[in-house]
């Protein structure tokens, strides 16, 4: 609530630096931010709950509590909220005993109402409270069962449990995609900032005051928006949990694969969490510049279908070889947005082996929409500016259904173009020979005469560019439904003639098309992805 | 245990836990609430429709363009359209919060926030007279809660209730601001200690007793239909032009230039062996600033120091010597300080802080 | 009991709520050539050489408070007068805007050209109605009389008052908080810095000063700035309004200089202790540490003397508590109120003052248990400047003060306990299918 407008400056690269001094130790840190961010930054955590460097600072927690040398003396501060000064002090709990104190005060305060039901909290493993505990907290329990808790509950959900104990409301329905267990809202206001703030929706809010405070829509309306499932990535307890990974698996059993969401041009950084080759879950992964820490419904659910309706690796690449080879007339290569870099690269290595007779045809039909500042561009061909760099065409769709008569074979790599609802696209039908490379059973493929699976996005390694220009790696889950199934790349380059062994090679390939990825490995891209320079994106 | 707890797991012979939950969507589970029995009564509300159309009048419409002219933000006005609201229904329903949220311009959620915020907004509907008792600390150590016992016993209700007529509920409240009549109540929006010539009354120096409680419920009793009126927010202002920019505003922004320019205050002048030294006090928006010092009957300038300068030093100052100074800020010239006479520096003992 | 020059009470009991009657009184006369012909900063000078200190609480000083405010920003400048008087034992402001509210808008009339002020707004607490309806009625007769509104009394200066209805919060006094809920929003109080003088409502320059503060100034203004100084201590100038209530004869509003001895106040101006003898006195409202009877035998008024003491000089709500109470059931009234009055907004003080006012209430059921004071003392020491505002330390601080002073209250409800000395049940067996 507290100045909602105030969103914390974070550090970048090019902050400058200044020198603090931190339990009595000079140290260099940057200069134009909060002190909690400072800290990170050298190396010292701080335990917060209700600070969040994509969310205006609240600053109600008081769980970062650190003591500041002022002219009155050392006063404990709250780091999120402190910004730097050079040649301040700092004292944190590793010199100071009154700053451990402090922390394990609120600590302490911080659970004296909540649930101790870890054992059956879907957020156990990952709850902020629990980290705060081990990290600060520690406290023997010092109360007597008969001062009770005092709940957080909305009074319309409040019942007495069996017990006698009046308790919050649980697994509360509070928009489609979420439930909200009141009881173990520790109010840090999280999701009402990032309503308010981010999604620009204020639809929540907390009701009431003092230990009465509950996280509530108004009566009657859901939670309901397109980023509402970020409230459940914030919350730092078990309040809000997603009604799709709700019970599903425990976190820690959980591996994760950082790589890009290929469903939007702006490319959202994302985790895919699996265990046992299937994913459980899609979390947004932190990227300062392209989606920070949020993702869409859409990118985050998406995962459902990536292991649906697949089309299996069935026919062997010879037959494929020998359509084309057999063909008497030209040749189309058609692309989809969600081809990496190294696809595109085997792609166009396969139309030179293929000389004048073919042309690379790429686009999307999907509707494209305007950016919505969060976490999408609205553009559905993700890696465009790949094409465009590659020196692809990437928006020609309907020269080729203009001109189906002249060509005699197409193939199409991960592009839906029939299955996109746009009838010009049937003329495809047209032309003899349809070979479709692709991860799903979707409608091209079924109307192809050969089809043929491949991997799909999440399942390979390689890189693309987003819609700023930035070259982001993906990094390929163990989750392919089959073992047999390729990348489209290797697929694209035995055809080829030139098999790539790996990505990489892949990749080197590219770069002999695209100067501006000369001399990269996939070691110097950042897991934030590399500025490419002078981009026509 | 209730039933859909039951059904989802089972303990099996080798101690293994077997999990066959049914095939359904986990929302859909039942609220726990209802198996074991809400706490609180769930408040019904009125048919949206009533009470928009309870809201939607032309008065009320005249009290809010009103209330929004003052504020620069709709927002601003969202407690006094709650009252409104308060003061057609006597307490707040859902649909009343949303509505007035549409007239301040702001999300629903918002406005339930602060609805539930602030404790005089009733979410439910209150007995014709509303008791208020303080209960805190003057009063309590004046003896609050033994007449609060009291009236639960001669109403025979408790603290939050409503007599099944609708006639009283009785509430506790924190500070009434009255703690020298302590303990003493409120009967609605009256302050009450006592009845007298058929008015509740808080005097000086009287407080509320057993008796005088009687005699406050009697007058209750009798003045069910001509209950005093208080408008909910106190009156109506008229003549007030509002906020600059507000909606149905049409006040103007302040003049900058309302007051005459700052004139230099606190002039002092000290000689010593290197002359005179000025000081003064300066007001941050000097632009310029001349120091003239008396010759004969004319004012000659003799410096100008920087607007930030602290102190200003004439060599060929000494003591008798009259001096003043005047300031421009921006454009205007302000009026000369008053005129300061040189005096003998004293020995410096200690610094004395402006 | 001298006789005190009456600065904010002067019109007391003379029917002053008509303009015609404060006008007989005197009332408006600052309003003229002399104050027209002040520039700001002259007008500022003159607070501040009053020493007038700001009456809510904290005593800041006005004058400095209205230097801070940054002039031609280009944003309006607000003056909120913080008229949420909730602090138990606080009731002077209820009167003062109930007998003089004339005199709170010549007050403001005078601030506003002192600031530049367009708009002022008058933040009463929702249970003042009486307060809000004898305010509304003077705003319009002042209307009507050309002293508010566009171009006053043909100066270029337009000014406005607008009375807002709070709805019942406590924490709604507190400076930040109250221009949140001006704002609409809930009364939480704000991260500082940015302080309300240089971004406060709606971001603009904003100051926040008390009704009191706000009503010494048309004596001020009328009178020499030392008159006013002189009547109080060195560092702190002129008369404040005393409110006296609890076991006293005459409990009610009192003015009198700064630096009065308490016993000056309880004696003389509200006629002595009653029903038994004195126990303690509470020299600053409810939240601040009580002073026993030896204590206050030689305290005096002021903020100095009992910022020395070790509590607060707070708004002058001198609170007597006699012996036949005992202090457990007043802390337990302090529980009660704090707990319910949080804004629920930081951590410590959202779960904390409810704890302490759960385990406050076993005390008092007769479930108290030895180690339960220093329990409490130990997590009300987690509040210590930790939290945004300073109510979680207005329980915190009683309830250290209270169990330092009057341990013997506290020992005697928990030897009410049979089991007083059974240890903190320890981990019970737990059901062994799982271990």
């Amino acid at each position: 609530m507290s100045n909602y407008y105030n969103m914390p400056k974070l550090p970048t690269e090019s902050s400058p630096k200044v020198e603090i001094f931190v339990d009595d130790k000079a140290v260099m840190v940057p200069g134009d931010t909060n002190l909690l961010e400072a800290l990170k930054a050298v190396g010292i955590e701080t335990p917060h709950v209700c600070y969040h460097p994509y969310l205006p600072v609240s600053g109600n927690c008081r769980q970062c509590l650190v003591e500041q040398e002022g002219p009155r003396g050392r006063m404990l501060v709250i780091a999120c909220y402190t910004p730097v000064a050079p040649g301040m002090k700092i004292y944190t709990p590793a010199s100071s005993a009154r700053v451990k104190n402090a922390r394990k005060a609120t600590q302490e305060f911080m659970l004296v109402n909540h649930p101790l039901d870890c054992p059956i909290c879907d957020k156990a493993g990952e709850c902020t409270l629990q980290e705060n505990y081990m990290e600060c907290g520690q406290n023997e329990g010092r109360l007597r069962p008969e001062y009770g808790k005092n709940y957080h509950g909305n009074p319309a959900h409040q019942f007495v449990d069996s017990k006698g104990q009046v308790r919050g409301g649980k697994h509360v329905d509070i928009g489609p995609r979420i439930l909200l267990d009141e009881e173990r809202c520790v109010q840090c206001d999280r999701c009402v900032r990032f309503m308010r703030s981010v999604a620009g929706d204020e639809q929540l809010q907390l009701a009431g005051r003092a230990d009465h405070t509950y996280i509530t829509t108004f009566p009657g309306e859901k939670l309901d928006h397109e980023y509402d499932l970020c409230v459940t990535d914030v919350c730092p307890t078990g309040a809000m949990t997603a009604k799709y990974f709700r019970f599903q698996k425990r976190v820690w059993l959980l591996s994760h694969t950082p790589t890009i969401s290929m469903d939007d041009s702006l490319g959202a950084n994302i985790w895919i969490d699996h265990a046992d080759g299937k994913i459980y879950r899609v979390m947004p992964r932190c990227n300062p510049e392209v989606n920070r820490s949020w993702l869409s419904n859409t990118s985050r659910m998406a995962f459902q279908n990536f292991n649906k309706n697949r089309l299996p690796a069935i026919g062997g690449i010879s037959v494929m070889k020998d359509a084309i080879a057999s063909a008497s007339g030209k040749i189309a290569l058609v692309a989809g947005g969600e081809c990496t870099i190294e696809d595109l690269a085997a792609l166009r290595m396969l139309k030179e082996t293929l000389g004048d007779r073919a042309e690379i045809f790429a686009g999307t039909l999907k509707v494209k929409s305007e950016p919505d500042g969060i976490a999408k561009s609205g553009d559905p061909m993700a890696n465009r500016a790949g094409f465009k760099l590659l020196g692809l065409p990437d928006d020609n769709l309907y020269d080729l259904a203009q001109h189906v008569s002249d060509y005699s074979v197409v193939v199409c790599v991960n592009n839906d173009i029939i299955g996109e609802g746009n009838k010009s696209m049937d003329a495809i039908e047209k032309i003899p020979t349809r070979i479709v490379l692709s991860a799903f059973n979707d409608e091209t493929a079924s109307k192809a005469t050969l089809a043929f699976g491949i991997k799909h996005w999440s399942e390979v390694q390689g890189t693309m560019v987003n819609s700023l220009n930035i070259l982001q790696k993906l990094n390929a889950a163990p989750t392919a439904p089959d073992a047999e199934l390729k990348p489209a790349y290797e697929v694209l380059s035995e055809l080829a003639g030139k098999p790539f062994t790996c990505a990489y090679d892949a990749f080197k390939k590219a770069a002999e098309y695209a100067p501006a990825l000369a001399g990269l490995a996939y070691d110097t891209i950042k897991s934030t992805g590399l500025h490419l320079e002078g981009g026509n994106a | 245990m209730s039933e859909h707890i039951k059904g989802a797991v089972h303990f099996v012979a080798n101690n293994n836990l077997k999990f066959d939950r049914p095939d359904q969507p986990i929302g859909a589970l039942p609220d726990p609430a209802q198996t074991f029995g809400h706490v609180n009564k769930i408040q019904e509300q009125p048919n949206p429709k009533e009470v928009l159309e309870k809201l939607n009048t032309p008065e009320i419409k005249e009290r809010c363009a009103d209330l929004l002219s003052r504020y620069p933000v709709g927002q601003g006005a969202l407690l006094e359209v709650l009252w409104l609201v308060q003061g057609v229904f006597g307490w707040v329903p859902t649909e009343g919060i949303r509505w007035a949220a549409q007239v301040c311009g702001c999300a629903p959620a918002h406005a339930l926030g602060v609805a539930t915020f602030y404790t005089m907004y009733n979410h439910s509907p209150k007995g014709k007279f509303l008791l208020q008792f303080c209960r805190n600390i003057s009063c309590a150590i004046k003896g609050a809660q033994p007449l609060i016992k009291y009236v639960e016993n001669k109403l025979g209700i408790k603290s939050g209730e409503t007599t099944p007529d609708g006639m009283f509920t009785i509430l506790q409240v924190e500070c009434l601001g009255s703690c020298g009549n302590g303990p003493m109540m409120l009967v609605n929006d009256d302050f009450a200690t006592d009845v007298v010539d058929g008015q509740l009354k808080m005097k000086r120096g009287t407080t509320l007793t057993e008796a005088s409680i009687d005699r406050i419920i009697d007058w209750c009793k009798a003045h069910v239909n001509d209950m005093p009126k208080h408008d909910v927010l106190g009156g109506i202002v008229k003549g007030h032009s509002g906020h600059p920019g507000a909606p149905g505003a049409i006040a103007k922004p302040q003049v900058p230039d309302y007051a005459p320019p700052s004139p230099v205050l606190c002039v002092k002048a000290e000689a010593d062996e290197t002359g005179a030294t000025l000081t003064w006090k300066g007001a941050p928006e000097f632009t310029k600033i001349v120091v003239e010092k008396k010759n004969g009957s004319e004012w000659v300038a003799v410096g100008e120091p920087g607007v930030k300068d602290k102190a200003f030093v004439d060599a060929a100052g000494k003591v008798g010597d009259e001096y003043r100074m005047i300031a421009t800020s921006g454009e205007r010239v302000a009026k000369p300080s008053a005129v300061a006479v040189t005096t003998q520096k004293p020995e410096p003992v200690e610094e004395k802080k402006v | 009991m001298a006789e005190c020059v009456k600065v904010c009470t002067e019109n007391f009991g003379k029917g002053a709520q008509d303009i015609e009657v404060y006008k007989k009184l005197g009332g408006y006369e600052n309003i003229s050539e002399r104050l027209f012909n002040m520039s700001q900063f002259e007008l500022i000078d003159y607070v501040q050489r009053t020493n007038l200190r700001g009456r809510g609480g904290a005593g800041f000083p006005t004058g400095m408070k209205w230097s801070f405010v940054p002039r031609g920003t280009g944003k309006p400048v607000y003056i909120v007068v913080n008229a949420d008087e909730g602090e138990g034992g606080t009731f002077k402001d209820h009167f003062l805007m109930l007998e003089d509210p004339h005199r709170l808008i010549e007050g403001l009339i005078i601030a506003a050209w002192a600031l530049g002020s367009r708009a002022a707004y008058i933040y009463c607490r929702g249970e003042f109605l009486p307060c809000i309806e004898s305010l509304n009625k003077a705003l319009n007769q002042a209307y009507a009389a050309g002293y508010l509104g566009e171009n006053i009394c043909g100066t270029k200066f337009s000014f406005d008052i607008f009375v807002h209805r709070g709805a019942g919060a406590y924490i709604c006094g507190e400076e930040t908080a109250l221009i949140n809920s001006l704002e609409g929003q809930k009364g939480q109080p704000r991260l500082k810095p940015p302080f309300p003088a240089v971004s406060g409502a709606w971001k603009s320059p904003t100051c926040v000063n008390n009704v009191e503060t706000i009503m010494a100034l048309p004596w001020i203004f009328k009178h020499d700035p030392s008159e006013y100084a002189k009547m109080g201590t060195p560092r702190a100038g002129g008369t404040k309004v005393f409110c006296i209530s609890g076991d006293v004869k005459n409990p009610g509003v009192y003015e009198a200089p700064l630096g009065t001895p308490m016993m000056t106040m309880i004696n003389e101006y509200a006629g002595g202790v009653v029903g038994g003898k004195l126990k303690a006195v509470l020299p600053g409202g409810s939240s601040c540490a009580p002073l026993t009877a030896e204590e206050a035998a030689v305290a005096t008024m002021d903020y100095e003397c009992l910022a020395s003491m070790k509590t607060m000089f707070g708004s002058g709500a001198i609170i007597v508590i006699n012996d036949t109470h005992n202090m457990v059931d007043l802390l337990n009234v302090l529980g009660n109120f704090y707990s319910h009055e949080s804004c629920g907004q930081c951590t410590p003080c959202r779960e904390g003052t409810g704890l302490l006012h759960r385990m406050l209430n076993q005390i008092v059921a007769g479930n108290g248990h030895d180690g339960d004071v220093e329990l409490m003392q130990s997590l009300a020491g987690g509040f210590g400047g930790v939290t945004i505002c300073p109510l979680s330390i207005s329980l915190g601080g009683p309830v250290g003060a209270y169990s330092a002073k009057f341990r013997a209250d506290f020992d005697e409800y928990i030897a009410k306990n049979p089991d007083h000395a059974k240890p903190r049940v320890q981990e019970t067996a737990r059901p062994g299918i799982f271990w």
